[in-house]
């Protein structure tokens, strides 16, 4: 758990950020987000004491760690920057290993906290330990940022902006990854971005900034419909507030049993190991065939979000989509009534 | 690399070797090769180099020639594989114009006065710095490691010492010379390096900090820098004469540093226009060498909760080693020149062998203080190349 009480900085007369308090439960995502020069970088910075603070207090636990020795508070929290900063002389294994190196741990709990992290990642230890980092992609620079913020299990873990200057391709990936790694870990994230889309896709709670002064403060779908003033539903865009909601919602929420019967309107064919392999009906317009393969690119999974499985049968043509498992097998199908039937 | 503006197919894929081919060939034909006089003091009759070597070693450097002209074509070997032509011909031709000229010395003083004396020509110096630059762009071309580079030298450094251990010169001027006079040289290279030796420690112990100064603190850049600056163009003599001045009063009148040798005269002087020349290409190198640290790597390094200590130590003092020591070469090679100007206020060196050889028209005494120097630079660029290598971190290699 971490609470922020009354956080400001001023510069001369110049407020950049002005009392902010919020508090981060232990386990959680939070995103700090607003426009540029709102105060996210300063506000993250001033947590691990690279801003000194104008006035506030910091709660790491139920420990007051304002008046601790930077250094040392530093090594309790892990930061990860956009720009990565790896050393460019050291290996990824000893860029990782830099604050367990500054905690002093023996070498042997470095070298196998290393390899864990790699693992995490899923970079092979035996590959990448020993490389540098000119020698890495920019997606597996940033993973082993991130590991490397990682490392000595941090009780808060600090991010700002740690995929903006990855092309969206990996952005996406590194998402992902992001969302796997924070449910396995479940180390607590603070985390600055000014892309709504990302912290829908990765926030357990929002805060939203504007100009030095926390807006609001809340669970992400409260954010969507329950915008505490106007700049909240400015800032996060009418025009496709349908689908940012639906990026909230996953399939498994709006999963019905598949029919598998030849009577009902629509229904499956599935081969001996239950895999779909062709819909009967199911189709909004007259001009496509009655009866069409299954393909893997029109399945769901119970953990996609609805936008994207709504984008699925958007691009498909198709009312309905299966929802499979990791075997593959039929569990479930998600439809377009379903969408629509129920309040987002 | 060379692109023939001409029309018509190209013939000469090396220019440069191809002139200095030609320079040498021109040199060797129409410069006297080595001089020939009855004592020391005057100057000999010329010598050409089809007289002054046997027949085998003017057909051994026809054929080098030969196989030379053929490394700057086109066809049939091409750039390459002439350039690595060239790394076996060019040094032959130099250890044999080497060779050529001991063993002429020796076969023409076996019947003359014990006086007379054999001196090396202007062709000689035409050939061996020809076939040097040879080889110098030979590597150039062939974009060889440092490793093999050294290795290489380190083989051509080995042949002429083993030439020179062998005796092959012991019949030139500069040779006897040389022995004339070889507890004073000894004496005087030892002053020559001590003298540097002394300059430039104390220019790290103050320059370092300095640059680290200028890197944290910009606003010092300005005065910095331009009060170094001033130094660097002061004359070098000037330098020393502007010196011996205020030194002497400071010697005279702080009696324990008038003890520990601080004189208008002799090595405080040479050493402290030596620092001063020095400073400023170290505390400009280390300043850019931190500057050169990406702030997103101090950035991350403070983050992670490392002391400033450990920051200067172990992040920025190895990023910025490679600039660092690229200033210390500089130096070095500056210092070992600008020691010879010392000798001047009485510092002594090398240089005092120039002095003094040019003072009595003696030319093989200034020849024996200009090649040692000349040695001397070349040697030091050399390994303070391998170490700049050496210091670049591994991920940077
Ligand atoms: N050292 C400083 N002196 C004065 N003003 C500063 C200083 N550092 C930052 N600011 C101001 O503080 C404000 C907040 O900066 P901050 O970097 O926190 O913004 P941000 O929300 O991270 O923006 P971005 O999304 O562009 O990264 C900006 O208006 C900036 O100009
Ligand atoms: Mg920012």
């Amino acid at each position: 758990m971490i609470e922020l009480q009354g956080l400001t900085k001023t510069y001369g007369d110049k407020t950049v950020v002005s009392d902010i308090s919020l508090r981060v439960e232990r386990g959680e995502f939070s995103v700090l987000i607003g426009p540029s020069g709102c105060g996210k970088s300063t506000t993250l910075r001033m947590i691990n004491r690279l801003i000194p603070l104008t006035s506030g207090r910091i709660l790491l636990g139920d420990e007051d760690v304002t008046r601790l020795p930077a250094e040392q508070l530093r090594r309790r929290i892990g930061y990860a920057i956009q720009s990565i900063g790896l050393f460019p002389h050291w290996t990824v294994a000893d860029n990782i290993a830099v604050v367990p190196n500054l905690l002093k741990w023996p070498s042997a709990r470095i070298a196998s906290r290393v390899d864990e992290l790699l693992d995490l990642f899923h970079l092979d230890a035996g590959e990448f330990r020993d490389k540098y980092p000119h020698q890495l992609s920019g997606g597996q620079a940033q993973r082993v940022g991130v590991a490397r913020a990682l490392a000595a299990d941090p009780e808060v873990l600090l991010m700002d902006e740690p995929f903006g200057a990855v092309d969206p391709l990996t952005r996406e990936v590194l998402q992902n990854e992001m969302r796997r790694v924070h449910e396995q870990t479940g180390t607590t994230v603070i985390f600055v971005t000014h892309d709504m889309d990302e912290a829908l896709k990765l926030a357990s709670r929002i805060a939203l900034l504007d100009a030095g002064r926390l807006v609001q403060y809340d669970r992400p779908i409260e954010l969507l419909t329950a915008p505490a003033e106007a700049f909240v539903s400015d800032f996060i865009g009418k025009a496709d507030l349908g689908l940012k909601l639906l990026s909230r919602r996953w399939v498994h929420q709006y999963q019905q049993a598949a029919t598998t019967s030849g009577d009902a309107p629509h229904h499956w064919e599935t081969d001996a190991q239950g895999h779909p392999t062709c819909l009967h009906g199911g189709r909004p317009t007259a001009d496509v065939p009655p009866r069409v393969a299954v393909t893997d690119d029109w399945t769901a999974t119970p953990g996609m979000t609805m936008k994207e499985a709504l984008s699925r049968m958007v691009w498909y043509r198709v009312g309905v989509l299966p929802v499979i498992d990791d075997a593959g097998r039929l569990i479930g199908e998600v439809t377009l009534e379903g969408v629509m039937g129920r309040q987002p | 690399m060379n692109h023939d503006e001409h029309d018509g197919p190209r013939r000469i894929a090396n220019r440069v070797l191809a002139t200095l081919l030609v320079a040498s060939l021109a040199g060797a034909v129409l410069l006297p090769f080595a001089a020939m006089a009855p004592n020391r003091l005057v100057s000999g009759e010329s010598v050409s180099l089809l007289t002054a070597l046997r027949p085998w070693q003017t057909l051994g450097l026809a054929a080098l020639a030969g196989a030379l002209a053929l490394a700057c074509l086109v066809r049939p070997l091409g750039e390459r594989r002439g350039a690595r032509l060239t790394l076996v011909a060019a040094p032959l031709a130099l250890l044999l114009t080497l060779y050529g000229l001991g063993d002429y010395a020796q076969r023409a003083l076996t019947d003359a006065s014990p006086a007379a004396r054999v001196s090396q020509g202007a062709a000689f110096w035409v050939l061996v710095f020809c076939t040097s630059l040879m080889i110098v762009d030979a590597f150039q071309r062939l974009g060889s490691s440092l490793w093999l580079r050294s290795g290489y030298g380190l083989l051509l450094v080995a042949a002429v010492a083993a030439l020179f251990a062998t005796g092959t010169f012991n019949a030139l001027s500069i040779l006897r010379e040389y022995f004339n006079i070889e507890d004073a040289f000894v004496d005087q290279f030892v002053t020559h390096l001590t003298l540097v030796g002394l300059a430039l420690a104390p220019t790290l112990a103050i320059g370092l900090p300095l640059g680290l100064l200028a890197h944290r603190r910009p606003a010092t850049r300005g005065v910095l820098f331009s009060v170094l600056n001033v130094f660097q163009t002061i004359p070098s003599i000037a330098l020393f004469a502007l010196l011996v001045a205020p030194l002497s009063a400071l010697g005279d009148a702080v009696p324990w540093l008038g003890a520990l040798g601080v004189a208008g005269i002799g090595a405080a002087p040479a050493i402290l226009a030596l620092i001063l020349y020095s400073l400023l290409p170290i505390v400009r190198n280390t300043q850019a060498g931190f500057a050169g640290v990406d702030p997103a790597t101090r950035e991350a390094a403070r983050g992670m909760g490392m002391t400033r200590q450990q920051i200067l130590w172990r992040v920025e003092v190895p990023l910025a080693l490679p600039v660092i020591l690229s200033g210390l070469r500089i130096v070095t090679v500056q210092a070992i020149g600008l020691t010879v100007v010392a000798a001047l206020i009485g510092a002594g060196g090398l240089g005092a062998f120039i002095f003094q050889g040019l003072g009595q028209y003696a030319i093989d005494l200034v020849l024996l203080g200009a090649v040692p120097t000349i040695a001397l630079a070349v040697i030091a660029d050399f390994l303070m190349q391998i170490l700049v290598a050496v210091s670049r971190p591994a991920g940077a290699r």
